[in-house]
């Protein structure tokens, strides 16, 4: 596995993504989803969870009526995947961990 | 009793507080505790004239004492005992107790505590050993149940002086850790299901953290209540994602996870 955004979506129920750093939030999701206008909450979201130790393994999930949010942080980077209440969870976390510690290794 | 100084000797070491003592010129009576042994240093007028620790007098006892490094300490000030048993100067003693802490530094390197309980190798590796009658005397009291400590008090030795016969023994490859001896034999036992998902779950383990992956993966499993034989995908990818997080290498967890994840996806295909 390459730890990509790909492998991300390749999960089955994820609907997409949203990555913070620093200044930069880039929102990758379905024009109609709920979260993709919500920069300004997203944005006080990051600067109230990140920063935080410098290890990915550091996740937050939020359980809505009708999604989960996962949020994985490492340093100023914050990985936040969208999916349905049906997604595994497990396999999320794992590939979200992956993907973010390439993310950061990237930024490095 | 007029107690005066005291501390912990993990700050303070006890040359160092027999030095302070010593350029004083008290006299009185330095009291030193490391939980299991009592020990004392008797000055008169910054002299050390008498010492005593468990069944050691003399020099012998301000040796063993100068290298604990944890326990207590108090100096009783006036108190003098009726003998003398010691007549060199300080900085005899001094320098003495420095050498015994650079050895103890070195013999601590191998062997951590006087707690550890050895037993003897059944896999001598030399052809000739030759022993000292001392070395005789503890190797003939390894058992696999008494302690460093133990040993050395059933034959009258100061503990220090003991772990230096260990470490000789060691190095010469007598002995063996008994408690690492029982928990590789526990590891060895452990008898984990035989599917491909367990072998290479256990593989995978192994690479990141050696021979002590079954072990994590059964205790894993039973603390997450999970059935190692389950096919649910959910609960494996559970299983995976803790015993990654009980890897403490970053790049190795991250590894255990990567091929893990592939395994899993490979399988939901």
């Amino acid at each position: 596995m390459k730890g990509t955004i790909k492998d991300l979506l390749k999960v089955s129920g994820v609907h997409g993504y949203i990555i913070a750093r620093e200044k930069n939030i880039q929102i990758k999701l379905p024009s109609r989803h709920k979260f993709s206008g919500a920069k300004n909450n997203i944005k006080s979201l990051y600067d109230s969870l990140v920063p935080v130790k410098d290890r990915p393994g550091n996740v937050v999930e939020i359980f809505l009526e009708d999604m989960v949010l996962t949020i994985f942080i490492s340093g100023m980077t914050m990985l936040m995947v969208m999916s349905s209440l049906r997604v595994n969870l497990a396999l999320l976390r794992m590939t979200g961990k992956l993907v973010l510690a390439n993310l950061v290794k990237e930024k490095r | 009793m007029n107690q005066d100084i005291s501390g912990g000797l993990e700050n303070t070491r006890c040359p160092e507080i027999m030095k302070i003592l010593s350029l004083g010129k008290r006299s009185g009576k330095l009291l030193l505790n490391n939980g299991a042994v009592t020990g004392n240093i008797f000055f008169r007028d910054g002299q050390i004239i008498h010492a005593q620790c468990g069944p050691l007098n003399g020099t012998k006892a301000i040796y063993e004492l100068a290298v604990w490094t944890s326990g207590e300490y108090r100096f009783f000030v006036d108190e003098t005992p009726d003998i003398v048993t010691i007549d060199i100067s300080m900085d005899d003693i001094l320098n003495e107790a420095a050498n015994r802490m650079r050895q103890m530094d070195r013999v601590t390197s191998l062997i951590p505590s006087s707690s550890i309980v050895y037993s003897l190798d059944p896999d001598i590796k030399q052809k000739e050993i030759q022993l000292k009658s001392i070395q005789w005397k503890v190797l003939a009291n390894v058992n696999g149940k008494r302690s460093i400590a133990d040993i050395a008090q059933h034959i009258g030795l100061g503990v220090s002086d003991a772990m230096k016969v260990f470490y000789t023994l060691m190095k010469q490859e007598l002995l063996r850790d008994a408690e690492l001896e029982e928990t590789e034999a526990a590891h060895t036992a452990i008898d984990l299901p035989e599917t491909s998902f367990i072998r290479s779950l256990r593989e995978d383990l192994t690479r990141a953290i050696g021979p002590i992956a079954p072990f994590i993966i059964v205790e894993t499993a039973q603390d997450m209540d999970l059935d190692l034989l389950s096919d649910d995908v959910g609960q494996r990818a559970a299983l995976i994602e803790t015993i990654s997080s009980k890897i403490p290498d970053e790049e190795m967890s991250l590894k255990f996870l990567d091929t893990m994840t592939d395994w899993l996806n490979a399988e939901g295909q």
